[in-house]
C-alpha cells in the first residue's frame, strides 16, 4: 500500500520537462523532491494529482494503493494538497473550511470532529472567524488539518513553509510531519530548502 | 351615449338603404366583408405620440368589437416610416400573412407605399361610409400630397399647418411670412422651426417657399433641380434675412416639433407651429399651454393636408381592415374625433350631407386656442419639391 | 466538467449569441458593398462636420469619464466610504441616459432650473435668456450627459473587479509592499494597481466610447442639431421611408462604425503599450520631500537626468481623498437634482418661466403610465429571462472553453453592443423574418438575449478568468468533485461580479426599445417602447414620469446586486 509512480514525466509538447522517473513512497513516509527553480518540481505534484494545465501532459503511471490513476479525475485520486498560500476559503469561516472537506454525514457528529480539530489546533472557539482574521501560522494548521480531515490517501505539499517565517517555520513543519505520519500518509514534498527535509528521509534530485 | 348609439344605428340603416339604391353589387360584397372581418384581429400600427388620439383609438377598438366582432389592436409607433419599411421588407422576404394590418399614413409615406406597390386596393371608394366624404370641398382627400390616392387609402382626418403662441406676448400675429420676418426681428431669437427633415420644418421651408413664389401654378407639376434653383433665389432671400433673427441666429434648430411647443409652453419661443389647427386649443385643455393662447392661419392661406388609414398588401386581415377603416369615416367615429374634448382633429366628411342630428355633432365651440379666422388651404407643392427643398436648405444652412 | 460533452456545454452560447449575430452581421454586411449609398453619403454636406462631433465627444466623454472614476476610486478605495460608494454607484448605473439627458437638459436650459433661479433671485428676467446651453454646437452639453451617466459606470467595474475577496486581499498586501519600498500611494495605483486592473477595463473602456460616439437618443435630446452628430444624420436616414436615404444611412452607419473601431483600435494599443511600458512600471519611488504638491512640474535630479514625478504622485494621499469625495459628492448630488427635477416635471403639467416651482401639480401622467401593467409586466418577465438565461449560456462556455476563445466572443459582443443598434438590429430583423420568427415571443426573446449577454459577456470575463486555478486543485485535494466546487466555492467566491452581470444584464433587456419595435413588430408592448412612442409626442410630464418609471426596476436590480454581492465579511 504505497504512492508509486512508474517512468513519470511531463511534457510540453514535444519538450520534455524532466527525465521520466520511477519512485514509491510507503506508507507515513516523506520523500522530498529538490531541484532548481523550472526543473517541473510542481508539475510533477500537478502530474501527481492529476490536475496538470493545458497544453501540459503527463506520461507513465501513477499507482495509489495498487489502483492506477490514470484518467480519475483529480478530486477522485484521494490525493490532498498543501500550497505556499494557505488558500483557505476566505468566503467561508474557519469552521467551515474545516467541515468543506469532511465526508458527509450527520450534522452534529461532523461539527464534533470539526470542534475536535480546532481544539487539538489550539484553536477552540475560532470556528466562526473568518480566515483573514488568523495569524500565518494559525492559517497554516487550518489548512493542514482541512487536508486531513478530508481523509486522503496520500499528500503533496508544495512548499507549504517557504512563506512562514523562520521561528514559526520549524513547529509547522514538525507538526505536519507529525499528523502525517500518525496517520500513516504517504507524502511527497516539494521544497527548495534543505532544513525541510525530514530526518533520515528520502530525497529524489530532478 | 346611448341616445348617440340610438341616432348611430338609426343612421347605419339609412346608409345601408342609399347604398342599395346606388350600388347593388357592392352591398353585398360588403355583407361578405363584414361577414369575414368577425372575429379577425387587426394590427393598426398609428403614431402613438399622443394620449388622447391612443384613447380615442381604443374607443374605436371597443365600438368596432362590439358590432363587427372585430379586435383592434393599435400598435404603438413613433414614425410611420418604420412600418412602410417593414412592410416592404416582409414583402421582399415573400411574408403573405404580414405583421400590419392597417396603417396610419399619409404624404412621403404613402407615396413610397404606392410606387413599390405595398398597398392593398384600391378599396376606398368601396367603403360604404366614403359617400359622405367632401371629395370636392376637401381635395386632399383623393390627391395626398399632390399623388393621385385611387382608392388605396382612406381619408381620416384634415391637417393645416397652424401657427400659434400667447396673445398676452403676441398683440398682432403675423399673418404671412414677410411679417412673421418682421417679427422676428422685433423680437429676436424668439422664432424659429425644426431642422428638416423634421416634417414641419420642411413643411415651414414649404411654406415659405410657395410665400416668396409668385407662379404658384408651377407647385402643382414635377420640377427639376434646374428650374428649383431659380425660383429657389427670393425664397433663400427671405431665408437669409430671417437668419440672424431666428434661435440662435438659426446656427442651431429645435429637434421636432414637440420639442419647439414645449420651448413655447416654458417662454423661450414665442411662436409654435402644428399641423392640427385644434392641437393648441387641445394642449390649452391639457394645461400645457396658457388660456391666453391664440392661434392663427397665413391670410394667403396655408399648406393644408389630409390624413389616411391604407391597407399593405400583405395584409392577414384584409377585411377587418376595411371594416375598421369604414367604422372611421362613420359620421359618429368622425364627430367624436372632431370633438376638441377627445382629440379636435377636422373631419374629413361633408357635414352638409349629413342629417340635421348627425351634423350637429359636428359643431365645436370655439375654445382657447382654437384658430379664428381660418386662412384658405393650400395645396401640397409636387412631392419632387420635397427632396430639393431639403438639400437646398442643408448645403445653405446645414453646416452650423 | 470534461470529457465529450465538454464542448457540449459552449453550444448554447453559439446557438443562441453566436449563430444570430453572425447571421445578422453577415445581413448588415450587404449594406456594405451599395455603392450608391456610398456615393450618396458622402455627398451629403454634413458628414465631416458630424463625424467630427460624433468622435469628439465619444473620446472626450469617454476619456473624462475614465479620469474622473481614476480620481475617485483611487481617493477613496480602502477608505470607510469604499463600501457604501460601491454600492451607490449601481444605483446611478439605473437611472437611463435618456432619463439624465432630460434631467440635465431641464437644468441647464435658458428656460431651465438654473436659469430660473437667476432670474428669480438676481436678474429678475420675465423671458428665458438666449443661453447657448443644451443643444451647444459643440457637443459640451452631451459630453456632460454622457461623462455623468459613464462616469459610476467605470467606477462600478473598478469596483467589481476590487471588491473580490481574493483580489483585495491580495491588493492589500502588494500595497504594503509597495509602500514599504517608499512608493507613494499615487505610484502603488499607477505602477502595481492600474496596470493589473487596467487591462480587465480595456474592453469596459472600448463599450463606454464606442456608446458615447454612436449614441442616438441622448444626442437627441441635448447635443448639438446643425450639424448634429453623425449618428444623428444616420438615424434620420435609416429611419425615412425613401429607399434612398435608407441606403444613405446604412452606408453612414457603417462609416461611423468603422471609423469608430478605428479609434477604437488606437485607444487599445495606446493602453496596452503605456500599461506595460516596463521601465516606466519599474522606476522606484520618488522622495515626497522633493515634490511640490498640485505646483509646477519639480523636476529631481537622479544621476544628471531630470525626472519629472508624474501627477498622480504629486498629490498627498490626504488631498487625494478630499478631491476624490467632492468629486464623488457632485456626482452624487446631480443624480439626486436630476431625481427631484424629474418627479417635479412629472406631476407639472404647465410651469412657465420664470417660476421656480409649478403653478399647479396633478399626478395625472403617473396614473397614465400605471395603467397598464402588462407592458411592465413584460419588460420585467424578458429582462428576468434574459439575463438569467444568459448567465447560464456565459458560464457553460466559461467553464468549457479555454480563455483563448473568449476573444471571439467578445469581439462578437463589442460588435453588438459597437454597431448602431439599428443597423445591426436591421439585419438581425431579416434573419428572423425568414426564419418567420418575427413577431413572435420567442423572437422577442431571442432578441433581447444578444445586448443582454454581450454586455455580461464583458463584464464578467476579466474577473471569471482571473480566478485563480489553485481553488479548483485545492477542492481537488480535498475530494471535493466539480459541482461541489462550483456550488461552494467558486461561484460563491465570484457571487459580487456574478450579480452584479446579472443586474447589469437585466437593466440592458430591461431598456431594449428596438426589438420590441422592430422584431416582435410591435404586437408586444415593452415599458420602453410605451414610453418611447408616448413621449413622442407633447406632453413633459408623462415622458418624466417614463423616466423615472424606467428606472426603478434596474435600481432595484442594482442595489440587490451590491446586497447579494457583499462579501459576508464587510459590515
Amino acid at each position: 500500500m504505497s504512492l508509486i509512480a512508474q517512468n513519470l514525466s511531463v511534457y510540453f509538447g514535444d519538450v520534455r520537462i524532466f527525465e521520466p522517473l520511477s519512485f514509491s513512497v510507503s506508507l507515513g513516509e516523506i520523500v522530498t523532491i529538490m531541484g532548481p527553480s523550472g526543473s517541473g518540481k510542481t508539475s510533477l505534484l500537478s502530474a501527481v494529482a492529476g490536475d496538470l494545465p493545458h497544453p501540459l501532459y503527463s506520461v507513465g503511471d501513477i499507482f495509489l494503493n495498487e489502483r492506477n490513476l490514470k484518467n480519475v479525475a483529480p478530486e477522485n485520486r484521494r490525493i490532498g494538497r498543501l500550497f505556499q498560500d494557505d488558500l483557505l476559503f476566505p468566503h467561508l469561516t474557519v469552521g467551515e473550511n474545516l467541515l468543506f472537506g469532511m465526508t458527509r454525514g450527520p450534522k452534529t457528529e461532523r461539527t464534533a470532529m470539526m470542534m475536535t480539530a480546532l481544539g487539538r489546533l489550539e484553536l477552540a472557539g475560532f470556528e466562526n472567524r473568518a480566515p483573514h482574521t488568523l495569524s500565518g501560522g494559525q492559517r497554516s494548521r487550518v489548512a493542514l488539518m482541512r487536508s486531513l480531515l478530508a481523509k486522503p490517501d496520500a499528500m503533496l505539499l508544495d512548499e507549504p513553509f517557504s512563506k512562514l517565517d523562520k521561528s514559526l517555520r520549524a513547529t509547522i513543519r514538525d507538526y505536519t510531519f507529525t499528523h502525517l505520519r500518525a496517520r500513516n500518509i504517504p507524502t511527497l514534498l516539494v521544497t527548495h530548502d534543505p532544513e525541510d527535509v525530514p530526518k533520515d528521509g528520502r530525497v529524489i534530485y530532478v | 351615449m346611448s341616445l348617440n348609439r340610438r341616432s348611430m344605428l338609426k343612421l347605419s340603416a339609412a346608409l345601408g338603404a342609399s347604398v342599395y339604391f346606388t350600388d347593388f353589387a357592392q352591398a353585398a360584397d360588403w355583407g361578405a366583408i363584414e361577414a369575414e372581418a368577425k372575429g379577425q384581429e387587426v394590427f393598426f400600427n398609428a403614431w402613438a405620440g399622443a394620449d388622447n388620439i391612443n384613447a380615442y383609438i381604443a374607443w374605436a377598438g371597443e365600438q368596432v368589437k362590439a358590432r363587427y366582432g372585430v379586435t383592434l389592436n393599435h400598435v404603438k409607433i413613433t414614425d410611420t416610416a418604420e412600418v412602410v419599411k417593414r412592410v416592404r421588407d416582409e414583402v421582399t422576404a415573400g411574408k403573405a400573412d404580414g405583421s400590419v394590418d392597417l396603417v396610419w399614413i399619409n404624404g412621403e409615406n404613402f407615396r413610397a407605399m404606392k410606387t413599390d406597390k405595398l398597398l392593398f386596393g384600391p378599396f376606398a371608394e368601396a367603403l360604404p361610409n366614403f359617400t359622405l366624404v367632401d371629395t370636392k370641398g376637401k381635395p386632399t382627400t383623393l390627391q395626398d400630397f399632390t399623388e393621385s390616392v385611387d382608392g388605396l387609402e382612406s381619408p381620416w382626418g384634415m391637417a393645416q399647418f397652424t401657427f400659434f403662441g400667447d396673445g398676452a406676448k403676441i398683440s398682432t400675429p403675423p399673418k404671412s411670412m414677410i411679417e412673421l420676418a418682421a417679427f422676428a426681428k422685433a423680437n429676436p431669437g424668439r422664432v424659429t422651426f425644426p431642422a428638416p427633415p423634421d416634417f414641419h420644418g420642411t413643411t415651414f421651408l414649404k411654406q415659405a417657399l410657395v410665400e416668396t413664389t409668385t407662379d404658384r401654378s408651377i407647385f402643382a407639376k414635377p420640377i427639376e433641380a434646374t428650374a428649383f434653383a431659380e425660383i429657389a433665389k427670393p425664397w433663400l432671400a427671405f431665408l437669409d434675412e430671417i437668419r440672424p433673427s431666428l434661435w440662435r441666429e438659426g446656427k442651431q434648430y429645435p429637434k421636432s416639433q414637440s420639442e419647439m411647443t414645449q420651448m413655447v409652453a416654458d417662454g423661450e419661443l414665442l411662436i409654435g407651429i402644428t399641423f392640427n389647427p385644434n392641437e393648441p386649443a387641445n394642449l390649452v385643455a391639457a394645461g400645457t399651454l396658457p388660456k391666453t393662447t391664440i392661434a392663427w392661419q397665413h391670410a394667403t392661406g396655408t399648406i393644408g393636408n389630409s390624413h389616411f388609414v391604407a391597407i399593405p398588401i400583405n395584409a392577414k386581415a384584409k377585411a377587418g381592415a376595411q371594416v375598421v377603416a369604414n367604422f372611421l369615416l362613420s359620421a359618429e367615429a368622425q364627430a367624436r374625433k372632431n370633438d376638441l374634448k377627445i382629440w379636435g382633429d377636422p373631419t374629413v366628411l361633408d357635414v352638409t350631407k349629413l342629417t340635421g342630428e348627425d351634423a350637429k355633432m359636428f359643431a365645436n365651440l370655439p375654445a382657447p386656442g382654437s384658430v379664428i379666422f381660418p386662412g384658405p388651404a393650400i395645396l401640397e407643392p409636387n412631392a419632387s419639391f420635397v427632396a430639393l427643398i431639403e438639400s437646398t436648405w442643408l448645403s445653405a444652412y446645414g453646416k452650423g | 466538467m470534461r470529457g465529450g460533452s465538454k464542448h457540449l456545454a459552449a453550444l448554447p452560447l453559439v446557438l443562441l449569441f453566436g449563430l444570430p449575430l453572425i447571421a445578422s452581421l453577415l445581413y448588415a454586411l450587404i449594406s456594405l458593398f451599395d455603392r450608391e449609398g456610398w456615393a450618396a453619403l458622402f455627398g451629403h454636406p454634413q458628414i465631416w462636420p458630424a463625424l467630427f462631433l460624433s468622435l469628439f465627444t465619444g473620446l472626450s466623454a469617454a476619456v473624462l469619464s475614465l479620469g474622473l472614476a481614476l480620481i475617485i476610486v483611487v481617493g477613496l478605495y480602502g477608505s470607510t466610504r469604499w463600501p457604501r460608494l460601491s454600492r451607490r454607484v449601481g444605483s446611478m448605473l439605473a437611472v437611463p441616459h435618456l432619463a439624465m439627458a432630460l434631467g440635465i437638459a431641464f437644468l441647464i436650459m435658458p428656460s431651465g432650473l438654473i436659469a430660473r433661479a437667476i432670474a428669480t433671485l438676481v436678474t429678475g428676467w420675465q423671458i428665458p435668456p438666449q443661453w447657448i446651453s443644451n443643444h451647444d454646437p459643440y457637443g459640451l452639453s452631451l459630453i456632460a450627459v454622457l461623462v455623468i451617466k459613464e462616469t459610476p459606470f467605470l467606477i462600478w467595474i473598478f469596483a467589481s473587479i476590487l471588491n473580490r475577496e481574493d483580489v483585495s486581499r491580495n491588493l492589500g498586501g502588494q500595497r504594503a509592499a509597495a509602500l514599504s519600498l517608499g512608493h507613494g500611494i499615487g505610484s502603488i495605483w499607477m505602477r502595481i494597481f492600474l496596470p493589473q486592473i487596467l487591462p480587465k477595463m480595456i474592453w469596459p473602456l472600448v463599450i463606454v466610447f464606442v456608446y458615447s460616439a454612436s449614441v442616438v437618443d441622448v444626442a437627441l435630446v441635448i447635443g448639438p442639431t446643425q450639424p448634429p452628430t453623425l449618428s444623428n444624420v444616420v438615424w434620420a436616414d435609416i429611419n425615412d421611408a425613401d429607399v434612398f436615404n435608407t441606403a444613405r444611412g446604412a452606408a453612414g452607419a457603417w462609416f461611423l462604425t468603422l471609423a469608430i473601431a478605428a479609434v477604437a483600435v488606437i485607444i487599445w494599443v495606446l493602453t496596452r503599450t503605456i500599461l506595460t511600458k516596463r521601465s516606466w512600471l519599474a522606476a522606484g519611488p520618488v522622495r515626497r520631500d522633493l515634490i511640490r504638491p498640485f505646483g509646477a512640474p519639480s523636476p529631481r535630479e537622479k544621476g544628471g537626468v531630470k525626472i519629472f514625478p508624474s501627477p498622480l504622485e504629486k498629490v498627498p494621499e490626504g488631498r487625494m481623498r478630499s478631491l476624490a469625495k467632492l468629486k464623488f459628492l457632485a456626482l452624487t448630488f446631480i443624480y439626486i437634482i436630476v431625481a427631484l427635477i424629474l418627479l417635479l416635471l412629472s406631476i407639472a403639467p404647465m410651469w412657465p418661466f420664470p417660476n421656480l416651482f409649478p403653478e399647479a401639480l396633478d399626478f395625472k401622467a403617473w396614473w397614465r403610465v400605471t395603467d397598464n401593467p402588462t407592458a411592465l409586466l413584460t419588460s420585467l418577465t424578458l429582462a428576468v429571462s434574459t439575463s438569467g438565461t444568459a448567465l447560464v449560456l456565459i458560464l457553460a462556455w466559461m467553464e468549457s472553453q479555454p480563455a483563448r476563445r473568449d476573444r471571439t466572443v467578445l469581439v462578437l459582443s463589442a460588435l453588438a453592443l459597437g454597431l448602431p443598434a439599428l443597423l445591426l438590429s436591421l439585419g438581425q430583423y431579416r434573419v428572423f423574418l425568414n426564419l418567420n420568427l418575427t413577431g413572435s415571443a420567442i423572437g422577442l426573446f431571442l432578441a433581447h438575449i444578444i445586448p443582454v449577454t454581450a454586455y455580461m459577456f464583458i463584464v464578467l470575463c476579466g474577473p471569471y478568468r482571473s480566478f485563480d486555478s489553485r481553488w479548483r486543485a485545492s477542492a481537488s485535494g480535498l475530494m471535493v468533485g466539480y459541482w461541489r466546487y462550483m456550488r461552494q466555492i467558486k461561484l460563491p467566491l465570484l457571487k459580487a461580479p456574478l450579480f452584479a452581470a446579472c443586474a447589469i444584464g437585466f437593466a440592458v433587456s430591461f431598456g431594449q426599445y428596438v426589438p420590441a419595435q422592430l422584431i416582435a413588430a410591435g404586437r408586444y408592448s415593452t415599458l420602453p417602447m410605451e414610453a418611447v412612442t408616448m413621449t413622442s409626442g407633447t406632453n413633459r410630464p408623462l415622458t418624466a414620469a417614463f423616466a423615472l418609471l424606467l428606472m426603478v426596476p434596474p435600481l432595484v436590480a442594482f442595489l440587490a446586486a451590491a446586497f447579494f454581492g457583499k462579501s459576508r465579511w464587510s459590515a
